[in-house]
This record gives structure tokens, sequence and C-alpha cells, in this order.
């Protein structure tokens, strides 16, 4: 009897898997979008965690993860160390280092020849937070943000390290911190997907991005984050063929749910009347996401904010304006990665046209989140996968050097949704190598980020293999102190 | 049944030695001093109150039910249990007398007092009376056990506090402050004094001459002074008290009682560190100080909602596809309704909500069409704090209808455009905490004047760009191909429709005065190069885009390859530079034939190279890559037998790492005939000290030779 229970189980889940796959629009874009209850089979699970979610009001409705993929310098960017400026040249002291791991590219070094930061660095607003000259944009809105100096991470690697951040585990398959968002909090606007992906490519060293940084893991595949195409046109296959108009499109919608309606009258399959509301869906999305995505309604101050790139496809800032589009649409995680910062070597220059690429449009997101009152429940994440060394990688000049991965400190920022707006938390050590204040791991920023959102990190579970996983494994604790 | 009269006779007479000794007490002065035996004795009420109880409740059940009665021997157990436990009960009362003298006063002192004495007398009367008339014997027992309920109920009402036995039975449901407005003492000093400390400490039971159960008496303190000493915790009794090893006799609570746990200490020393104030706000604490720290955890910093929820049904009824209606979080009355879709709105539906109107909070209606749509109805919404209506097209009625929404906190209006009489009414609106106005139209005079209207709210005029100029990206470039034979079409394109694009054909940088203006594609006839830049109002001009197309006429019969290309990067060796397909943008295509450390030498022949008068290499550079332009390009021609020296060009070489691109080399020759051609590009030896890889050998990749 129990096999029998078992099969039907695993039958319903096959059926359930085709019939969603077998649509092919976005291929996850509509299996996101299906209304959670039209299949019978929710998992009993599911439901269970579903009533042990915390009762707490949540201060952020939506994120913004503006990941920088390939880890930018620290160094240059938001952690000033005027002693590495002075120090040029001379050994990374044996008593900061404390014979901790490096990669596999610098462990063969004779010497780690400590170099400063090539930019200039300013105090800015009332926080008197130091930037380097590189972010003028940022250093504009520094009163809005909170720096964060005091992130260290377990993985050295970019793989492995840009994993962590997402899904809580260095090895892939497990579900992406927007997934887990929109498993613990569904999708706010049922014509959009819940979770979105936008990927972009600078000019520097760049560090590939994978599927399986948003994937659904073990969770059920709705909650996988959609990737927007690059192109003129975001989600493929939407538009209506040439010479079929949107009534002659109705009318075909209509006599195919005529005849799905026969079928399921005969069979009673819940499958079938699935499909009818997922041609439902493709049609209401062909307004929705055009919609959305056009961005020829934008005044001239919001091109000028985000820079004229906002309206080239596929650039950061058009994935900045896009996101923004998304977000006030409802949308409850929006990814976005920007590639080529991994400067293992001429990194002054690099380092300027990968910060010319984000600066402008990142800062331009704050300001235009928070003039139209979104920015006090729209949480926006700035930062890499880890911090890069104090020491030079390869030759050192003063206008040409590079930085090896280094994951025991580095700097990222977050802005609204209910964080302390105008903070710098945490502190480095003068050589900028060890953390020596307010730590942050890579788990408490994720345990953040949920408390922000209304979630218990401990209690939004999942069982799976027997075991119930959690985006923060077995560790994490929520930063009260980031928390306005 | 052994004989048990004379324990009988002797417990008879204790009985009125114990009621006489009771009777003294309870008419002795107050200050009457007792022998200190006496106190304890007194201190063993407590302990021995319970024999009595039980005593007298079982001899009433073994004497008086009928069916024991019936029975002769248990009668008589049962007359004997009764009377040993009225003669415990006066012992209790002396006790309990004795005891009421130490530390005990008031209300529930008096009726524990009367209601034991009660029982005392009231049980003598039964045990004396109880062969007179059945009634008599009923209506005393009841009132022995109604007494000895009442008595315990309040003797434990001394001990544990009033409402002890009830306490588990009342809803926890009492409603925190929020945070801004929970106050230091109100809301988390007094709760731990009421749970910790109170039962010992209050009208009725002043342990240590203290009472903690009302801001006088805590100002007054006990037995050894004032309580604490107001900002000085060191030298407060108070927090000393608390802090003693918990064996120490002056320990409090007392070892056995409930204690403080760490939280609960923070809170009463930092609330006496702080002053001792009774009316001091949670929020006037350092926002670094462990209280406030712990109190912004525990107080919601949103206001909590008190009004009821409403129907699941209703509500789920109102979500669809383009709505949703939704609690603030779970199991919070608060609704949240977000409209999406602007093709699908239906200003109708708005009315919907009115069956929600107590519940509404907050409503985001961005971008909807809501032109001309009657608004009034949200006036109903008592609720209602939070309104986003960016971009939708509001009016002055509009704006009316808004401004008498009674307890509206946020108004989101970006992106409309406010009339001036528009400014006005929402001047009016000065319950505001943030106002979101965002929008194209307004003067600097109108932003003064609402920021002096209003000038407890939190105005955010956004950006609107003026005054600050930044560099317009670079136009693209559209052609189907760089070779073509006979024309080709060129289409510009920028991303911004209403910028100016001027473009040339010479090779010089276009500028906003006086290159043509592009307005539709160009049809190009001959081999060059395109420079084109975008300018605008307020902007600052573009780089250029530039890109190259080259004719190609004319094709040789054979061609053959002197030196072999690098391994890496042969192509397909001579035929790739005579096939007529252009290489992409990335050397390792396999479009491009690749030489480092040998130069390129090529020599072809054919009966159309009669008319040539150009020749074109197409070259790819990519600093980045060790991608050079050639240090020296020489182009020989063969008549008669001879070999001369047609071009001999040596390329301005870069100066920076550049993007990767592709470049054309242009050389007309003399239009003679020829036999065979040769051309030899020759690779840079060492790269320029400028470069990452200075002094290493660079590259030349070439894809095409055109001839024309």
């Amino acid at each position: 009897m129990e096999k029998e229970i078992l099969e039907q189980g695993l039958n319903l889940n096959r059926r359930k898997f085709l019939s969603r796959l077998s649509l092919g629009v976005g291929s996850a874009a509509l299996g996101s979008l299906l209304i959670p209850d039209l299949f019978s089979g929710k998992s009993g699970a599911e439901e269970a965690m579903m009533a042990a979610l915390p009762h707490f009001a949540p201060k952020a409705k939506r994120v913004i993860y503006l990941f920088q993929n390939g880890a930018p310098s620290q160094l240059e960017s938001f952690d000033y160390k005027p002693l590495l400026q002075k120090s040029y040249g001379q050994d990374l002291p044996e008593s900061i280092r404390q014979g901790q791991r490096l990669t596999g590219m610098t462990a063969g070094q004779d010497r780690f020849p400590l170099v400063g930061s090539y930019y200039d660095f300013q105090q800015y607003g009332e926080s008197r937070a130091w930037i380097s000259s590189l972010f003028p944009h940022t250093a504009s809105i520094v009163d809005d943000i909170c720096i964060v100096k005091s992130m260290h991470t377990e993985a050295i690697n970019h793989d492995p390290a840009l994993t962590f951040f997402q899904t809580g585990a260095q090895v892939g398959n497990r579900p992406s911190m927007g997934s887990w968002l929109s498993y613990g909090l569904g999708s706010e606007n049922s014509n959009l997907p819940a979770f979105c992906v936008l990927l972009s490519r600078g000019k520097g060293n760049g560090q590939g991005v994978y599927s399986k940084l948003w994937s659904n893991g073990f969770l059920d595949a709705t909650h996988q984050g959609v990737q927007f195409s690059n192109s003129d046109d975001p989600v493929l296959y939407l538009k209506d063929p040439e010479s079929m108009s949107r009534s002659e499109r109705r009318k075909m919608l209509d006599q195919i749910a005529a005849m799905n309606d026969l079928s399921y009258r005969e069979f009673n399959d819940p499958a079938i009347s699935a499909k009818v509301q997922q041609y439902e869906m493709a049609f209401r999305m062909q307004t929705a996401v055009p919609e959305m995505t056009d961005v020829s309604k934008e005044p001239d101050s919001i091109v000028k904010l985000y820079g004229p790139d906002c309206l080239v496809p596929g650039t950061y800032a058009a994935n900045c304006l896009l996101a923004r589009k998304l977000s006030e649409s409802g949308v409850r995680f929006v990814q976005l990665y920007h590639q080529g910062w991994d400067q293992h070597g001429n990194l002054p220059n690099e380092m300027a046209l990968q910060a010319k690429d984000v600066d402008q449009a990142s800062a331009a997101l704050i300001t235009d989140l928070k003039q139209r009152g979104l920015l006090d429940e729209t949480l926006v994440i700035w930062g890499g996968e880890f911090g890069r060394t104090n020491y030079c990688q390869g030759n050192i000049q003063v206008d040409n050097y590079g930085r090896d991965h280094h994951p025991r400190a580095f700097s990222i920022w977050m802005a609204g949704g209910g964080v302390k707006s105008g903070m710098v938390y945490g502190e480095t050590d003068e050589f900028g190598y060890n953390i020596v204040k307010d730590p942050v791991h890579v788990h408490d920023f994720q345990a953040t980020v949920m408390n922000l959102m209304g979630i218990d990190h401990e209690k939004l579970t999942y069982k799976h293999l027997g075991r119930r996983y959690r985006l923060t494994d077995v560790s994490g604790h929520v930063i009260k102190d980031l928390i306005a | 049944m052994p004989n048990t009269s004379f324990f009988r006779n002797l417990l008879e007479n204790c009985i009125f030695v114990l009621a006489g000794f009771s009777l003294i007490l309870t008419l002795a002065p107050a200050d009457f001093q007792f022998p200190e035996m006496l106190q304890v004795a007194g201190r063993a009420h407590p302990l021995i109150l319970h024999f009595p109880i039980v005593l007298l409740l079982l001899g009433i059940v073994f004497f008086f039910l009928p069916s024991f009665r019936k029975n002769q021997e248990i009668r008589e157990i049962g007359e004997f249990t009764f009377l040993i436990g009225t003669n415990l009960a006066g012992l209790t009362v002396i006790a309990g007398l004795l005891l009421a003298r130490e530390e005990y006063d008031g209300e529930a002192l008096l009726l524990h007092q009367w209601a034991g004495l009660g029982v005392f007398v009231l049980a003598i009367l039964l045990y004396f009376l109880r062969s007179k008339q059945a009634s008599i014997r009923t209506s005393l027992s009841l009132l022995v056990t109604v007494g000895i309920v009442l008595t315990g109920h309040w003797g434990a009402n001394l001990t544990h506090g009033e409402d002890f036995l009830l306490a588990p039975l009342k809803s926890e449901t009492q409603e925190l402050p929020t945070l801004a407005e929970a106050e230091v003492f109100r809301d988390m000093v007094q709760p731990i004094l009421e749970s910790k400390c109170i039962s010992c400490h209050k009208e009725g039971k002043i342990k240590g001459e203290l009472r903690l159960d009302s801001q006088e008496a805590i100002q007054k303190g006990g037995k050894t002074g004032p309580l604490f000493l107001a900002g000085n915790p060191e030298k407060s009794i108070l927090i000393e008290r608390l802090h003693l090893p918990e064996d120490d006799k002056k320990h409090m609570p007392p070892k056995n009682k409930s204690q403080l746990t760490d939280d609960e200490l923070m809170i009463i020393q930092a609330w006496v560190a702080q002053g001792g104030h009774f009316d001091q706000k949670v929020e006037d604490s350092a926002p670094e100080s462990e209280l406030f720290q712990f109190a912004s955890l525990r107080f919601d910093k949103n206001k909590s909602y008190d009004f009821e929820s409403a129907d699941p049904e209703t509500i789920k009824e109102l979500n669809n596809f383009y709505r949703t209606v939704h609690p603030l979080y779970p199991g919070s009355p608060a609704l949240l309704v977000s409209y999406f879709g602007i093709a699908a709105f239906d200003p109708e539906s708005l009315q919907d909500l009115k069956e929600v109107k107590e519940q509404v909070v907050e409503i985001n209606m961005n971008k909807m069409p809501l032109q001309d749509v009657d608004l009034l109805f949200l006036k109903d919404f008592p609720h209602l704090e939070k309104l986003s209506l960016n971009f939708t097209d509001l009016g002055k009625d509009q704006i009316q209808a808004i401004s008498e929404i009674p307890n509206l906190l946020d108004l989101a209006l970006s992106g409309n455009e406010l009339e001036q009489e528009d400014l006005q009414l929402v001047a009016g609106m000065k319950g505001l905490r943030n106002l979101y106005l965002w929008q194209k139209n307004l003067d600097q005079t109108q932003k003064n004047d609402l920021t002096q209207a209003l000038t407890g709210t939190s105005i955010d005029f956004g950006f609107d760009g003026s005054g600050i100029s930044y560099q317009l990206n670079a136009p693209s470039i559209k052609q189907d191909k760089i070779f073509f034979s006979d024309s080709l079409k060129i289409e510009i394109k920028h991303p911004i429709h209403t910028t100016e694009l001027r473009y040339t054909l010479d090779g010089s940088e276009p500028d906003s005065l006086t290159s043509p203006i592009y307005d539709s594609p160009i049809w190009m006839h001959t081999s060059g190069k395109l420079h084109v830049r975008a300018f605008a109002q307020d902007w600052i001009g573009s780089p250029s885009s530039t890109t190259v197309y080259m004719k190609s006429g004319l094709s040789p019969q054979d061609y053959e390859l002197l030196s072999p290309p690098n391994e890496r990067y042969k192509a397909q060796g001579a035929r790739t530079l005579f096939d007529q397909v252009k290489g992409k943008n990335n050397h390792t295509s396999g479009e491009w034939l690749g030489y480092q450390d040998k130069d390129l030498t090529v020599e072809f022949s054919g009966a159309e190279l009669q008319h040539i008068q150009s020749i074109g290499l197409s070259m790819l550079y990519h600093e980045g890559a060790y991608i050079f332009p050639p240090t020296r390009v020489q182009i020989l021609a063969k008549s008669q037998g001879n070999w001369n020296l047609l071009v001999d060009d040596q390329p301005q070489t870069s100066t920076s790492i550049q993007e990767i691109r592709s470049e054309l080399l242009l050389y007309p020759v003399e239009n003679k005939s020829y036999d065979r051609l040769k051309i030899i590009v020759t690779p840079i030896k060492s790269l320029p000290s400028w470069h990452p890889g200075a002094g290493a050998k660079g590259w030349v990749f070439m894809d095409e030779v055109l001839l024309n």
C-alpha cells in the first residue's frame, strides 16, 4: 500500500513537472506565475512552514541586489587605508597575515608587497564616510546608505564564494536567496515572476555567472529566478506572431480553453485546468511585461539620473532602471550581476572602468526609489563575493598593480528597507587585512536581510532528503545594529 | 475500637485553651511585644495550616455523609479526626495572629484573619453540636467548608500576590506600546517589579517596610532608606541587593523565589543610571545604549493596530490578478492594497475596497490611469496612512478628496503635474509625515512655499537634472557587412531619440555646428571610414563612433602565403584573406590570420589586377591582448620580371590600451598593369614601455586584402 501511495505522489510530481515545462514561455517565467494552489498537491511540509512564519511586520517589502561579480576591491572603494599608501612596497607583516591561506595565484610569490589605493579618498555627508574618487555619485548619496566594512566569508575563490553568498552553501543545488524569499513571501504581483535576474558585463577581467546562482534548488520550480534577456525584448516569445492580432489570439485561447474543458470533464485531470490557467497567464503577461519594460515614457530627468546608457539594453544602467521598474511593479527580488571586477592585474585602470559602469546608476537607483516614496520599503544591496588583498599580485607599480582574493574582510553597502542610513559599520585593522570590530559573516548578512523582510531565518526551512534546510544553514545572527 | 476517651477529653479541653489564647491575641494592642520564641511559632503558620484544612474536611466527610454515618466505626473516626483538626485550627490561628504582627497589613490580611478565626469558631460549634438536628449539622458543615476555602484563598493572595490563582486564565492580549510611545518605567521596569518583587512588597505584605506598588512608595523606600540614588546605580540599595550572591540573606528576590534575568537586571540598572524617572520615554535613551537596543527589539517600531480584522473570505474575494489585498504580516488586521496592470485597470473596482475601509492602511495605485476617477470615497477610510499615486494624472477634485482623508501620513504624488491651486490644497495637509512630490513643472518659489506651509513634513522634490550636464553615450552604427562590391547602406541610431547625430566621412571628428546631420540611412559607394557623434541640449556631445566600409571589387586568381601563420591562428590560410568575409571582433574566431614571430607575407596574381587602384588591409587591433598595429607595411609589385616597392608605410602605433576594434589600412596604388603583387606586414617587435607586457613581442591579425 505504501508503495502505491509513494508512486502516486511521484506520478503527480512528474505530471506537474511536465505540465510546467511544456509551456516554453521563458521556461520558468510562467512557472513562477502559476497560481500557487492550482495544483492540489501542495506539499504538507510547505504548508506547515507557511504556518510557522513568524508574525512580525516586515520593514522591507522588496529587495534589489546589485551584485558586483568578481569582487571589487574594498581598498579602492570604501575602506580607506592611508597606511598602505605610506608603506608602498613593504612586506605584509607576518603578525598581520598569521599564515592564513592564499589562493594558488599568489601562494607562490616570494614576497607580499603592500600597495595603497591609486585613487584618493575623501569624507562625505553627515556620516563622514570615506569614499574613493572612483565613486563620486555614491558619495553624493552617502547619507542614504549604510556601508558595512567588516564583511567576511569562508570561500576564497569566485564560484564557491558567489554560491555561498547567494545560497548559503559553497556547493551548488541549494535555493538562492531570492527563491527562499519567493517561497516565504510569495509573489506580490501575480502577473510577474517573484524573482527576476538581470545580467551585465563590464570591461574589466570577468568571471562567469551560472544559472545555479538563481536556482530554486529543492524548492518548487515556481521559485526559480527568471533571467531577463539583454535585448530589446527582455522576455522572449511573448509577442504575438506577425499577422496575428490580439483579438484573434483571444479567440484562439477561448477555443483551446473550451476543448481543454471538455477533456477535463472527461478525465478530471487537474493538470488540464492548470494548462488553461497557464495560457491565460501568458495572455496577461503579454500586456504586463511590455507595460513594465517600456522605457520610452521615462522622463528626461530619469535618463540623466541613470546616465544615457540606461536606454541601451544589457548595460548595468539599463538593468538598474529595469530593476526599479520591476520592483515598483511588485517583483519581490531583483538580482543584478555586473561582471568584470576581478582585478588580479591592471587594477587602477580596470577598476576605473568598472566604477564608471556602476557608480552613477547605483546611486541613481537610490535617488529614484526615494523620490517615489519607495526607498523605505525596498532594500538595495551593493557588493561582491569577497574582497581583495592589501598586497600586490604580480608586478608592482604605483599606478599599475593587482590584488588577489581576500575573504577575511571586505565592504558592501545597503540602503532603504529598514536599514540604518548614513552609517558606517565595522572596522578593519590599519592594514585592511583583518576585521577588528563588528564582524559580519555572510550568514549574518543573510539573516539580517531576511529579518528586514519580516522572516525569522531560523524558521524559514524546507525539509529535503530527511533534513530541514535553511538559507543560513546552521549559523547566522541578525545584526540588530544595522536595522533602523 | 480502642478506648480513646482519655485523649478525647484532653483534646476537647485543649480547644478551650486555644480559643482563649486566640482571643487574647486578637484583642492585644498592635505594639504589644511578644517573646521571640513566639515569633518562631508564628512563622510556623504556613507549615501547620495545611493540617487543619485536611483534617477538618476529612472529618466532615467521614462524620456527616449519610452513607458513612451508618457505620459506627467510621463515624467515630470522623469525629476524632474532626476534633484533632479543630485543635490544629486553633494552633494555626494563634500562629497566624503572631505572624500577622510582623510585617503584614492591609485588607487581604484582615479578611484572612477573620475568616480563619471564623473557621475555628464554627468548627468548635460544629463539634459540640454534632449530635443535634441534621439541619444544624449540615448548615454548619457547609459553613466550615466554605470558610476553609475562603481563608485559604485570601491567605494565598497574601503570599503569592493578588489574582495569583486566576492569572493563568487571564488572556495575555495586552498590547505592547510602540517604540515611540514606550516609557522606560511604565513599560520596562514596572512589569519586572510586578512579576518578581511586588508579591512581597505591596499593600498588605510590606516586607522590609518597602512597598513597590506605587510611584510614591518606590520613591519613599524601605527600612534601610531610599531605594536608589538617581543616576548612581553603584550606590543604590536596590541594585546592590539584586547583585548580592544568591545565598546572601539580603539578596533579592530571596533564594528559591523567581530570580531576575540578566536582561531584567540590565533594565533596572539602566533605569536607575538614567535617573530613575517615572515618565522618561524609551526613545530619549541613547540609541547605542543597551536599554534602547533591547527596547527596540521588544517594541514594535510600527504602530500596532487594534481594530478588528476583516473577514478572511472578503479579503480573499478582493484579490485578483490585478489587485492584491493582504495583511501587513500574517495575523495583522491592517491591510495593504496594490494595483498592478495599467491596461486592466477598472476604476469601478475601487469601490470594492469600501468593504474593508476600516482595515486598509496602505493603497498603492502608482501609474494607474486615475484621470477623473472619483476618489472621494477614500475619506471614509479612517486608518489609511499611506497613499501612493505616482504618475496617475490627478486633478484638482482628486487632490481635494485626498486632503480629506483623516489620518493620512505618507503621500506619494510624484509624476503628477499639480497646478498652483492643487499645491494650495496639498499645503493644507498638515498631518503628513512624508510627501513625495517629484515633478517637472514646480518652480523654486512653489517648492519654498510648500516647505514653509508643511513644517512637520519631510518633502522630497526629487531629481530634476537641471544644471547638470553629462556626456551623451556614443551612437550605434548598423551595417549589414563591411565589404561590399557595389554599394552599402549604413544606419545610425541613438537610444535618446531627441539627439542630433552629426557625421563625417573624411576621417575628421564631427562637430556640433558644421558636420552634416544624419537623418536617413547613408549609401556608400567607395571604401572609407565614418565618424559620428550625438549632440543634445543640456548634454555634452558624445564620443564618436566609427566604422569602416570596404569596397572590394576585384579578386585574384591565385594566392599563397609565403610565411606560415602562428599554429593557433592559421584560419583557412591564404584563402581567408580573399574570402570577402569580415572577421568578428575576436581574434580567436578562426577568421583571422595571426603572426607574432615573423612577418605576414602573401603573394597573389590575376587578370583583374590590371585595373587595380587601391589596396586595403583589414586589421584587428586589441592592445590588451598584445595585438598592435604593424610597424611596417610593404607592398611590392612584379611587372616585366622585376619587383618594385609600391608602398612602404609605418602605421601609427598605439599609445594606450583600447577596446578591440577593426581598422582598415588603405593604400592607393598607381593604376598600372601588374603581374603579381606581394604584401609584407611586420608585427611590433617589442611592446612599448607603458604596456603591462612591455618588451614582449606583439601580434598582427589580418583577415582580408581588398583590391579595387
